[in-house]
């Protein structure tokens, strides 16, 4: 059984048709990349797993360690342990560094029992441990989240996630305008993270940078997966890169 | 940010007695804003009414002086929502007067100790709150401000008529009793010796020994990790919700802390009138704790009491003629033009405009 199973999803926003017949799997442990270009889709199959502004899935299921998830609203789904990095934005800006990952803490402290058991499992991380993995955000503890860079800000982002039990991480896009030096320092704890056993899905448009620390990949491309394989696989297959990643 | 918060969020193991008594004291910057707090509601009545020159100045008097408090702790509750929560309600008179009735009727029928009255009033108010919260939180934004006005004015219309024979109807409920304080003190009565000067009557003692526990609970609140949650809820809440957060209870919670305070501070408005005006579930009382709490700035402790303190001194002195005749039938527009100039000036409201001066001088931030 995979950890996620995405199951020949059609979801649609108003009458859009977004995603055709998608699925993929995430085997846990693993760190699998989702590839494809600016409206291909990806955001859009996050969206229906982690149910944050989520499409209408009107056929195919979701499942989560051989649950159904589908459509469960959002506040449910991080109780299963998926947790989730958005794209852009990410942390409560007016809140200090130490408020946002305390919040994650509230949550993973509380359980919404009456409507769904927690089944959460995966280990969530001390905030010693996140102060000693991103040293940064140490220092910074008591400034308002919104006056962080944009790196840091992502670093934020990633050890909330981290804070509430995670079985399944989801990324979005976490190198999205970030400067080079950034994106190596994002790069290494995302692969510090994956060797701790948290299993990533990650979320790409750079896709030369996904593939470097990706086991596997999907490539999505009209809201329907094109490439299925590992990710040296996808690094040898020229036609692929080029036809739907343009590089 | 004093490090209290975390202690409560991590204190799940400590329970022993001396830790149970330690949670109850309070320490730090918590100490500090309540003996602030002390001082300033031990001299607020004399400098207000009986002080040398200032109080000549401002012509103020006991009996407002004490409904100033009481109007404060409802805006202090209101802000909770208001401010922190960032949800508008525009009717929380339901929960004022509907407070006000039910500590006047408890008074008539059952006990008027001014403790219990105030009891009665809140744990109405509460179970009002619980109730309406769940019906107006389906929706949020404007149409939640308009269904808490309409469960308000529900409210306004059963009184005025089809419960009339409880309520009293248009004439208001004049039908309350109130028993001494601990059965000894009669609340009108003035306090023994140095604390007549100070305080005046045990009606201002008692209102105010309430208002230091309500600004000690909302203190307590904002630093919990619940304070925490409404404002990252009023910051985004599609955020909150995939960090785990079910955002719909915890905005119920906060609206019925709301009812909370609205209900101790309508028990105690009861207990200061001697009568419940049917004007009390007016959609004009949501609107002046409104009024009161922006004035005075959301988002903050304090603000909305000195709101409320300005809002209801332009009310009673202003509009008597104080410092000037002629203003007098104006009073209303005073009252608007204060409140214009304040947000066009001070966008964060009166309290907000100081702690602006205070991060310029000290070049901090809070």
């Amino acid at each position: 059984m995979s950890l996620l199973d995405v199951d020949a999803v059609d979801a649609y926003y108003g009458e859009s048709h977004i995603l055709r017949d998608l699925s993929l799997t995430v085997e846990e442990g693993e760190v699998c990349a989702l590839l494809g270009r600016n409206g291909a889709g990806k955001t859009t199959t996050l969206r229906s797993i982690s149910g944050a502004k989520p499409p209408e899935v009107r056929d195919g299921t979701v499942r989560f360690k051989g649950d159904d998830i589908t459509g469960l609203p959002a506040d449910d789904v991080a109780m299963q342990g998926i947790s989730l990095v958005p794209e852009e934005r990410r942390v409560f800006a007016n809140l200090t560094v130490e408020e946002n990952l305390r919040i994650a803490e509230v949550s993973r402290n509380t359980s919404n029992t009456w409507r769904r058991p927690r089944t959460a499992t995966g280990q969530s991380m001390s905030t010693e441990q996140v102060y000693e993995d991103f040293p940064r955000l140490g220092e910074r503890k008591t400034q308002k989240a919104g006056t962080l860079s944009g790196g840091e800000q992502q670093m934020l982002a990633i050890a909330r996630a981290l804070k509430q039990s995670t079985d399944l991480l989801l990324l979005d896009e976490p190198y999205e305008g970030l400067a080079p030096k950034i994106v190596e320092d994002v790069e290494a704890a995302i692969e510090r993270i994956s060797d701790q056993g948290v299993t990533i899905l990650l979320v790409e448009q750079n896709a030369a940078a996904a593939i470097k620390i990706a086991d596997r990949a999907y490539v999505v491309d009209q809201g329907a997966v094109v490439f299925d394989g590992s990710a040296t696989e996808l690094r040898d297959d020229d036609e692929t890169r080029e036809r739907y990643l343009g590089v | 940010m004093s490090d209290e918060p975390a202690a409560a969020a991590d204190g799940e193991t400590g329970s022993s007695f001396a830790d149970t008594v330690g949670i109850w004291m309070p320490r730090g910057d918590e100490l500090r804003v309540m003996t602030a707090t002390a001082v300033v509601l031990a001299v607020f009545p004399f400098v207000f009414s009986r002080m040398p020159v200032v109080s000549d100045l401002l012509q103020g008097y006991q009996s407002l002086a004490t409904l100033i408090l009481i109007w404060g702790i409802f805006a202090l509750g209101f802000d909770l929502l208001l401010g922190y929560t960032g949800l508008l309600s525009f009717g929380h008179a339901a929960f004022w007067g509907g407070a006000a009735y039910a500590a006047g009727v408890f008074s008539q029928h059952v006990s008027g100790s001014p403790i219990l009255m105030v009891l009665a009033g809140t744990v109405f108010a509460v179970l009002l709150a619980w109730f309406l919260g769940f019906l107006s939180l389906r929706r949020g934004g404007i149409y939640f401000a308009i269904l808490t006005l309409a469960f308000a004015q529900m409210m306004f219309y059963m009184s005025s008529s089809p419960l009339a024979f409880i309520t009293g109807g248009e004439n208001g409920f004049t039908g309350v009793e109130t028993a001494e304080l601990f059965g000894l003190f009669p609340l009108e009565s003035e306090l023994p010796l140095v604390l007549e000067t100070l305080l005046g009557t045990w009606l201002y003692a008692f209102v105010a020994v309430i208002a230091l526990l309500c600004v000690a609970l909302g203190y307590r609140i904002l630093h919990s990790p619940y304070g925490m949650v409404f404002r990252a809820i009023r910051e985004n809440e599609q955020r909150a919700e995939f960090v785990g957060l079910n955002v719909w209870r915890y905005r119920l919670m906060s609206f019925i802390i709301s009812g909370f305070f609205a209900g101790v501070a309508g028990s105690l408005f009861v207990i200061h009138g001697t009568y419940v005006p049917l004007s009390s579930l007016y959609w004009t009382t949501s609107g002046e704790v409104v009024i009161m709490t922006v004035l005075g700035g959301t988002g903050s402790l304090f603000g909305p009491v000195v709101g409320a303190g300005v809002y209801l001194y332009v009310e009673n002195i202003v509009s008597g003629g104080h410092p000037f005749e002629f203003v007098a039938p104006f009073w209303h527009l005073i009252l608007g033009l204060v409140f214009v100039v304040t947000i066009w000036v001070f966008p964060r409201g009166i309290w907000g405009f100081f702690r602006d001066v205070r991060d310029y001088v000290t070049g901090g931030e809070d």
